[in-house]
């Protein structure tokens, strides 16, 4: 949990890699996962960094992988996933992968021509085929002149224009063809404006689908037969046919050349089919050999490639022949990572060691949280709000309990919270099982990633359904009620509904009832009545306490980061207008339930009245009668209209003054908020120029003291402090001519500036923020409106838990007594309990759909409105950016085509 | 409806397609990709950077070595996937227009295969050439016809580009001025349709559409009549082939009917203040842009003002236009590297 509390301390630290090394300490550092690689070289274009080569090669090998891949799915081989993590192999092994996929590829390659090929023989084989038995049929239909006639007939009359001409003295021409069946009627209309009406097309669809040669798809084809008259025509219909990529065959005229081609063409068909089956064997083998090691090569060939692509982050000392990177890591984690380099190092065999080396840096350090599969979710919710400001406090571990508790309020039902939790169990259970596949269901997914939050929420549920006693809407009365009716059957003829004083009726020898909701409620018909005033002022309760919480929680982010001033004016004035307010409200709450007991039902103070006239300052006191001694405000049994006791009147000794002073105190501290900030930070800035300007008079001198004694550079990168000359020339002009140069020179420096120690003039950043008192006071008084007025609207808020919970109950007790009591009411033997199996059926689905999933993510939806608004808003700031350290594991699941 | 405030309900039909094209417009590469761009030593340097783009991984699938074509090609393709998409997804009056701007390309293609026809080389290495965003069915049986009359009968008479054929039938032959008249003609038939079509929509599309297509047809008018200069081609046949719908009709046109040479048609183009820029500033010396150069400029920048008018049409036309401007740019850039000639490698046209 202490890792939760704040995020990782971070380091920023530079690693030197001697050249040798570097691949084998980056391949180490990704397995580790636990650095986050700095690009060092931003303005470099891609393809003129260092490594570039190396990528490119590993591009090509990704793409034949990607080939292969793409074959494999066009077999249906699967792809076996044994959960491998090969580690990158040394850069000398590239070559040898880089080998063996272009043999798989130029062996598939190779394959794949021949086979197509072959299938394209094949297929120009099978189309001759159909072409023989469709013409034979079309020459056979109309008997042995049949189609012949048809087009001499047509074509003649066409030419002849109406006039007859003697049908032997046409000498047709025909030519014979298969075409895609899509391109039939425009083929159909263009051959006949191309030839104005002197061609005779006669198709037919080839019933089986044909295989195309390239692809493997089904393409449905015709074969069709084109008669015309002379060489002219000839000529243009083969034209025509070319560019409709009709493939045309030979077709012998007479009916016997037909048949005596046809079977040769069989026996050439099945040759040809023995052939294919062996080239298909062969590919498979081929790639039988490759589905093995596929799943383990794209791995490797991604680390690879991810490592160069770390390595081009980095910056190269050509001096030294290393490469110098620089990386945030978690402070708990630097051990590992030392002896991940060295592990690196030692792998690949150099004897230069690589050196971690820990830099200070003014740059804000990612946020980094250590979860495990528990605190994740909670975590997650946390970050969809805003990822945490570096080590400022976590809303997170309180979440664990606060999100499934607030959650339970709302959704109060020990029954649904029991399959609820049932539910979050099983998948909790099951974890293994679930998380290992990788859905493709979403809805699914969600669920699985927030089983342990599911669990949680169903367990709180049934704690905060027996308190409510609330079960389908229904009560259990486990320790017996304490009220105890005491009438008899007249009373019960007279009326139908019938009071029961507690002064009367409630046993008080045993005490009320020992564990949540007395059950006796259940059958009463102000249940609702008094359920919602419990309700009510237990959602004020808990959601001032969460409040109070979260301002607490903003003391502590205070004194972390050390700043008193926001101590003393915004965390104490906010505390003290929370609690003058709201904190005094809770306590009226309880004073009222342990003070007000059935004895004195007028006396009660109507809390919510009692709360606005504390504002208006208005107050009734109640009137001492003259001859009235003892406590003016106990609950007694004396007439309550004689001491003018209402429900408005005040209720307890020195009402009056206790609120005035906790209302003028409340309002004392809107201005504190609002004003003192603004002022004293400008008191400060103010301060601070002053000093400075006497240091800008006085550093002419300080500067030439230090020149005569150069003070050793604390820094360790020594480049820079082998020249104070060059610094000190650089602060002196700086420091001449104003702030704007020293701001320049901090910069080009490059923290250099920040090593040496008497610095004082040099601190460039707080030159640059400028003072604007007109931001600071506005951004102050958003701030406190902010809360002020938050203050109020979320103690509203959060009686959301109450309206949530009373919907909650209203909805079950309306589906029971709906559905489910009418199902009761069947009075007939054995048909109503058919009946009553079927309304169950209905009952259940309704249970679970509507009031399980819709309300449980309602209920959800309002909790993680709760979190976000009202509890993050008192201390978060939630403007941090997240860790994403270089890690190899998300390669592992990865597929080569995103 | 249509005619009334075509604004109010214009997304209704057409607004998802612009927020789409919207979209594809902001992947259209910047003066800082090419500045990278022409960095570049190899053409491998140049699918690397491509890739950090919005191109993403569209050459990620070739073998090395790459070559010029087939950058070209998987340029083409990616911009005929989205137009196709887009095409898809429309609805009239949308569907109509993209077609418009499809019949360009299929003007090019008919007149690219009937050039290949002439000079005796097979269509099926023609087929390849033609520009997939202008392909139509009949497209491959085009060489069939040896006259004009009969490349409309037999194969253009279904066509949409149909009717504009129609001045053409009479030519005789098909040689290679008669091919160039036919374009001309086609292309004057093109724009004056697209142009009425626009009008017709009305609105904004109008208004940017107009001002585009009257900029094309006086570019045309004008590299008409330069190339004109020295070849056989009648001033009475020339001047039909002026399309009429640009800011130079009638008068400009009259003019430039007349002229006999480059001086001529530069003192009509100083009559209209936009077109005098062009001229002034181009040249055929060394630093110097071309005329054409710089209508393709002037022509960006048409394009690139028509993004700033929502609601309207233009944009579709204008991205079809940039995006092929990027193409040529993209192609000229990888040329220059193929062929290490980096000398003209900055006369690409920068877009953004």
């Amino acid at each position: 949990m202490g890792a939760l509390f704040r995020s990782e301390e971070m380091n920023l630290c530079q690693i030197f890699l001697q050249s040798e090394a570097a691949y084998a300490c980056v391949s180490e550092l990704g397995e580790l996962g636990m650095v986050q690689f700095k690009d060092l070289n931003p303005d470099v274009n891609a393809f003129q960094r260092k490594f570039v080569s190396e990528i490119m090669r590993c591009e090509e090998m990704e793409r034949k992988l990607r080939y292969i891949h793409r074959e494999l799915k066009k077999d249906g081989m699967k792809i076996p996933d044994r959960d491998e993590n090969p580690k990158a192999p040394a850069p000398k092994e590239m070559i040898d992968l880089e080998a063996t996929f272009e043999k798989i590829e130029s062996e598939l390659k190779e394959v794949n021509t021949n086979a197509e090929a072959l299938r394209r023989n094949y297929l120009e084989l099978t189309e001759l085929k159909e072409v023989l038995k469709k013409t034979q049929i079309f020459f056979a239909e109309h008997g042995r002149h049949g189609i012949v006639d048809d087009a001499q007939h047509a074509l003649a009359h066409d030419e002849g224009g109406g006039g007859f001409v003697p049908v032997t003295s046409v000498q047709l021409g025909f030519v014979a063809g298969v075409i895609p069946r899509e391109k039939v009627p425009a083929f159909e209309r263009l051959l006949w404006f191309a030839n104005r009406g002197n061609t005779f097309l006669k198709h037919d669809e080839i019933d089986q689908p044909l295989e195309d040669p390239v692809s493997g798809d089904a393409i449905s084809k015709c074969v069709f037969l084109i008669f015309f008259q002379g060489e002219q025509l000839k000529a243009r219909v083969r034209k025509i046919c070319e560019g409709f990529k009709a493939t045309l065959y030979p077709c012998p005229e007479s009916a016997s050349e037909r048949v005596e081609m046809l079977n040769g063409v069989s026996t050439r068909l099945e040759d040809l089919n023995t052939v294919l089956h062996q080239t298909e064997d062969h590919r498979k083998r081929v790639l039988m050999s490759a589905q093995k090691e596929i799943r383990p090569w794209i791995i490797k060939v991604k680390k690879i490639k991810a490592i160069y692509h770390t390595l081009n982050m980095c910056n190269f000392d050509v001096s030294h022949n290393s490469l110098i990177a620089e990386c945030w890591t978690p402070v708990s984690g630097l051990e590992e990572i030392q002896s991940a380099l060295k592990h690196g190092t030692e792998l690949s065999g150099s004897t230069v060691p690589s050196i971690l080396h820990r830099m200070q840096t003014k740059e804000v350090p990612p946020t980094y949280f250590k979860t495990n599969k528990f605190t994740t979710v909670f975590q997650e919710i946390i970050d969809a709000y805003g990822i945490a400001t570096y080590q400022e406090v976590n809303p997170a571990p309180y979440a664990i309990i606060s999100f499934p508790f607030l959650f339970a309020v709302m959704f109060g039902d020990f029954g649904h919270g029991f399959i609820m939790f049932l539910a979050g169990l099983w998948m909790v259970i099951t974890e293994k099982k679930l998380t290992s596949g990788k859905s493709d269901n979403e809805i699914m997914s969600m669920f699985v990633g927030g089983r342990y939050i599911i669990t949680m929420m169903g367990l709180f549920s049934v704690y905060t359904g027996l308190i409510y006693n609330d079960c389908f809407s229904k009560s259990v009365n486990i320790f017996g009620s304490g009220w105890h009716p005491s009438y008899d059957f007249r009373t019960l003829q007279k009326e139908t509904s019938w009071t029961m004083n507690p002064a009367d009726h409630f046993d008080n020898t045993t005490g009320p009832y020992p564990f949540g909701v007395d059950p006796i409620w259940q059958s009463s018909m102000n249940k609702i009545t008094f359920t919602n005033s419990l309700k009510m002022k237990m959602s004020v309760i808990f959601g001032v306490s969460q409040m109070l919480l979260g301002v607490l929680l903003s003391f502590v982010n205070h004194a972390y980061f050390r700043r008193p001033l926001n101590v003393f004016c915004e965390f104490i004035p906010q505390l003290v207008f929370l609690m003058c307010l709201f904190g005094y409200l809770v306590a009226l709450v309880f004073y009222k339930w342990l003070f007000f007991t059935a004895e004195c039902p007028q006396y009660a103070p109507q809390l919510l009245i009692q709360f606005i006239n504390m504002f208006l300052l208005t107050y009734t006191p109640r009137v001492m009668p003259a001859n009235f001694t003892g406590d003016l405000y106990a609950c007694t049994s004396i007439e309550p209209t004689s001491i003018n006791a209402t429900s408005q009147t005040v209720f307890f000794e020195h009402q009056q003054p206790i609120q005035i002073t906790l209302v003028i105190l409340a309002l004392l501290m809107v201005p504190t908020m609002l004003l003192v900030k603004p002022f004293v930070l400008r008191a400060r800035h103010n301060a601070r120029v002053k000093r400075r300007q006497g240091l800008y008079a006085t550093s002419q001198r300080t500067l030439i003291h230090n020149e005569e004694h150069p003070e050793p550079s604390d820094d360790s990168k020594g480049v820079k402090g082998d020249k104070p000359e060059a610094h000190l020339s650089d602060i002196e002009l700086g420091a001449v001519r104003g702030k704007d140069n020293i701001a320049i020179n901090g910069e080009e420096e490059d923290g250099g500036i920040v090593g040496h120690s008497e610095v004082g003039i040099s601190e460039p950043e707080e030159d640059e923020e400028e003072f604007d008192m007109g931001e600071v006071f506005i951004h102050q008084a958003i701030h406190t409106i902010e809360y002020c007025l938050g203050c109020i609207s979320h103690t509203a808020s959060y009686l959301r838990l109450w309206a949530l919970s009373l919907a909650h109950a209203q909805l079950s007790e309306v589906l029971w007594s709906m559905l489910f009591r009418f199902g009761l009411t069947f009075d007939m033997a054995y048909v109503g309990g058919i009946l009553l199996w079927a309304v169950f059926g209905a009952f259940a689905v309704v249970t679970v759909a509507v009031l399980l999933l819709m309300e449980g993510l309602s209920a959800f939806l309002h909790t993680l409105r709760l979190h976000w608004v009202e509890f993050n808003s008192k201390f978060y700031m939630g403007d941090g950016y997240k860790f994403a350290p270089y890690n190899f594991k998300h390669l592992l699941d990865a597929d080569l085509d995103e | 409806m249509m005619n009334y405030m075509p604004e109010m309900t214009f997304n209704v039909d057409h607004g998802y397609l612009e927020g789409l094209l919207r979209g594809f417009k902001s992947g259209i590469l910047r003066q800082n990709d090419y500045l990278n761009l022409v960095q570049c030593e190899t053409l491998e340097d140049l699918k690397l950077h491509l890739q950090s783009t919005d191109y993403g991984n569209f050459l990620a699938n070739e073998p090395s070595p790459l070559t010029v074509s087939v950058i070209d090609d998987k340029l083409k393709e990616k911009l005929v996937v989205e137009f196709q998409h887009l095409r898809n997804q429309c609805v009239e009056p949308l569907s109509t227009f993209l077609d418009y701007i499809t019949y360009s390309y299929m003007i090019d293609n008919i007149i690219l295969l009937i050039t290949g026809i002439l000079h005796q080389r097979p269509i099926n290495e023609l087929i390849p050439k033609c520009h997939p965003l202008g392909s139509f069915e009949q497209m491959e049986a085009i060489h069939i016809a040896s006259t004009p009359a009969e490349l409309y009968n037999a194969v253009l008479v279904d066509t949409p580009i149909a009717p504009y054929f129609l001045d053409c039938i009479s030519e005789q032959d098909l040689d290679e001025m008669n091919i160039e008249i036919i374009r001309n003609t086609l292309y004057k038939a093109y724009l004056e349709d697209f142009h009425s079509f626009c009008r017709e929509l009305g609105g904004a599309t109008a208004e940017a559409m107009c001002e585009a297509l009257a900029f094309e047809a006086d570019r045309r008018a004008f590299i008409i009549t330069i190339n004109s200069f020295g070849t056989e081609l009648t001033k009475e046949d020339r001047a039909k082939l002026y399309p009429r719908c640009g800011d130079l009709y009638p008068y400009g046109l009259q003019l430039l009917a007349k002229a006999d040479d480059y001086d001529q048609v530069r003192q009509v183009a100083d009559i209209y203040g936009h077109y005098k820029e062009l001229f002034e500033g181009s040249g055929t010396g060394p630093g110097e842009k071309t005329l054409e150069d710089k209508f393709f400029e002037q022509e960006v920048n048409f394009m690139k003002n028509s993004f700033m008018q929502q609601f309207q049409f233009g944009v579709f036309y204008a991205y079809v236009k940039l995006k092929e401007q990027e193409n040529r740019n993209i192609i000229w850039i990888a040329e220059c590297v193929a062929q290490r000639h980096r000398a003209k490698i900055d006369s690409y046209i920068p877009i953004f």
